[in-house]
């Protein structure tokens, strides 16, 4: 079911489309915006761990950065969709394609349990040193999506 | 020395066989190549921001630039390392492909920017001038540059 799907993903018009044509272009686009949604989030995760930006406070940093992320984000999730479908079944049965989704699903659950847990203290250490549980926030998001970054990369030389 | 018979030299090295031989050695390079990219087009975007007037207004210019352009700068050393790795390993992707050599140009034209933007950074007080919210406009799009020329190199082989 799920191959007939994607068969048919990879046969529709625009996919045909990005993959005889426009697979360089919309391949850039994808580098650029997730260098921004990494590079970005990478920022405000070492104000986290209470290594950069210190003389500002974590709110503001990331009110100040995020948007950029979540903006690079959907452009990425688009781009993203796009290079799937010129190439659906080979992505699915790819092997880093499949653990770059699941560290991306890891990357998410560790945002939200920090917005909806350690964040509703922060204005205990808003300015200051932030505590334990931020850090290691910090230290699990740097993690996740360097590994995101590197994965992404080795699809290209697995697919 | 023509430049086909240094690249047979270069791919000939052992540094060079030795990358070619391990095993994923290459993707490896290219992994961290990507993620002192990423580190750096987020810093010099927060860079031209601050030029423009716009983004970390908390934080002056002087003191936004005496942090983020030494990141900036420890990025490009990554970059270059593991870029003059690259070409160690595969001579004939780079020496002979134009685009490459455009790389190379929108790399330096974005360093000299780097050292602009951080000069003007630096003295200014106050507002930020128009010019400057076009020479931070000017100063993403070289690393945009950057990004995609390095994409079409693996198109243009």
């Amino acid at each position: 079911m799920i191959l007939e799907i994607l068969q048919w993903l990879q046969g529709s018009a625009l996919a045909v489309s990005v993959s005889e044509r426009w697979f360089p272009i919309v391949e850039s686009l994808h580098v650029i915006t997730m260098a921004i949604v990494a590079g970005t989030i990478f920022i405000v995760d070492t104000r986290l761990m209470g290594l950069t930006s210190r003389s500002l406070a974590f709110t503001y940093l990331s009110e100040r950065l995020l948007p950029w992320t979540w903006w690079a984000f959907a452009c990425s999730v688009v781009t993203g969709t796009l290079l799937f479908i010129a190439n659906a079944t080979g992505y699915y049965d790819n092997g880093p394609f499949r653990w770059k989704m699941i560290l991306m699903g890891l990357a998410g659950i560790n945002m939200l349990y920090f917005q909806r847990v350690t964040f509703r203290g922060v204005s205990a250490w808003d300015s200051g040193d932030p505590p334990l549980p931020a850090r290691t926030a910090g230290i699990s998001s740097i993690v996740l999506w360097s590994g995101v970054i590197g994965l992404g990369r080795w699809i290209g030389f697995t697919s | 020395m023509s430049l086909r018979a240094f690249g047979r030299w270069l791919e000939s090295t052992s540094l060079s066989r030795v990358i070619q031989t391990t095993h994923g050695a290459i993707a490896d390079i290219q992994v961290v190549h990507i993620l002192a990219l990423a580190v750096l087009f987020a810093l010099a975007l927060n860079l031209a921001l601050r030029i423009a007037g716009r983004g970390l207004t908390q934080e002056s210019s002087a003191s936004l630039a005496r942090r983020f352009v030494p990141g900036i700068w420890l990025c490009l050393a990554i970059l270059l390392l593991t870029g003059a790795l690259l070409i160690v390993a595969e001579p004939g992707r780079a020496i002979f492909n134009r685009i490459f050599y455009t790389k190379m140009c929108l790399v330096l034209v974005a360093v000299a920017f780097t050292f602009w933007l951080s000069h003007l950074a630096r003295r200014r007080e106050g507002r930020a001038p128009r010019l400057h919210a076009a020479l931070a406009t000017v100063y993403m799009l070289l690393w945009i540059g950057v990004i995609v020329a390095g994409r079409f190199i693996a198109y243009s082989v």
